[in-house]
């Protein structure tokens, strides 16, 4: 196969751009991986919460805290997508939407909803 | 696996059954805590106490570490080219991956056996 020398080689990340598809895409890693670093402390939450009164009320107040409840935001955004674009390529999985308009119809569809449920499940959590 | 042409099916496929758990014991959980939130602490532990929602914790608990090992596990083989790198960085999440599992899995027994 002839491969020309001037096609585009990009190392630097910023100069590349993504399609919208794309973006799912890495999203679907980056969030994935940032609730992989929230898994231990989920997990201590998860143990002194059910150890009585004092357990309970102790996580409760570690949730109230404005720095954790930015966590929290951003951890339920990456539920969110995560489980959204994941439910996109399980359809990718059966060979479904595969042609490029259907595809990056997909993807607009994932930022729709996740774009609605997040602020749904946001303002039931925070406010 | 026997065949070649097999090998990376095996997490292939736990990837997606697990997904397909966690989604919905994701939905079926927030749905719960939409009908009956806030709880007390007294509600939170007998719930989580009942064997069916203590093996279901459990179960839920193991898809998760398992589906987050695969997904971490190839971001690393994909972002990190070096051998004694990948090594140490995949020695570092599994053992996070078990720690999480065996201290989850203690939470679990605990509020059972109270």
């Amino acid at each position: 196969m002839a491969v020309s020398d001037n096609r585009p080689f990009f190392l630097n990340l910023f100069k590349i751009r993504l399609p919208v598809t794309g973006f799912v895409s890495i999203f679907h890693r980056i969030s994935g991986l940032l609730m992989f670093l929230a898994i231990p402390f989920s997990i201590f939450l998860f143990d002194i919460s059910l150890q009585g009164e004092s357990g309970f009320n102790q996580a409760a107040g570690i949730l109230q805290h404005p720095f954790i409840q930015l966590i929290s935001l951003v951890l339920l955004w990456s539920i969110v997508h995560h489980l959204l674009a994941g439910i996109r390529f399980l359809f990718t999985d059966f060979d479904i939407g595969l042609e490029k308009r259907q595809a990056t119809l997909f993807a607009w569809l994932v930022f729709a909803i996740e774009a609605i449920l997040f602020v749904l499940l946001a303002m039931r959590i925070f406010l | 696996m026997s065949s070649p042409g097999l090998q990376g099916l095996r997490p292939w496929i736990i990837q997606r059954v697990s997904a397909v758990y966690i989604a919905l014991y994701i939905i079926y959980f927030s749905l719960l805590l939409f009908i009956d939130n806030p709880v007390t602490a007294q509600d939170w532990a007998l719930w989580a106490a009942i064997p069916y929602n203590n093996i279901a914790l459990g179960l839920f608990l193991i898809a998760v570490l398992w589906h987050a090992w695969i997904g971490v596990r190839d971001i690393v083989l994909d972002y990190v080219p070096n051998v004694v790198s990948r090594l140490v960085v995949l020695t570092i999440v599994g053992c996070t991956i078990l720690g999480s599992g065996l201290w989850g899995f203690k939470a679990l027994f605990m509020v059972a056996i109270k």
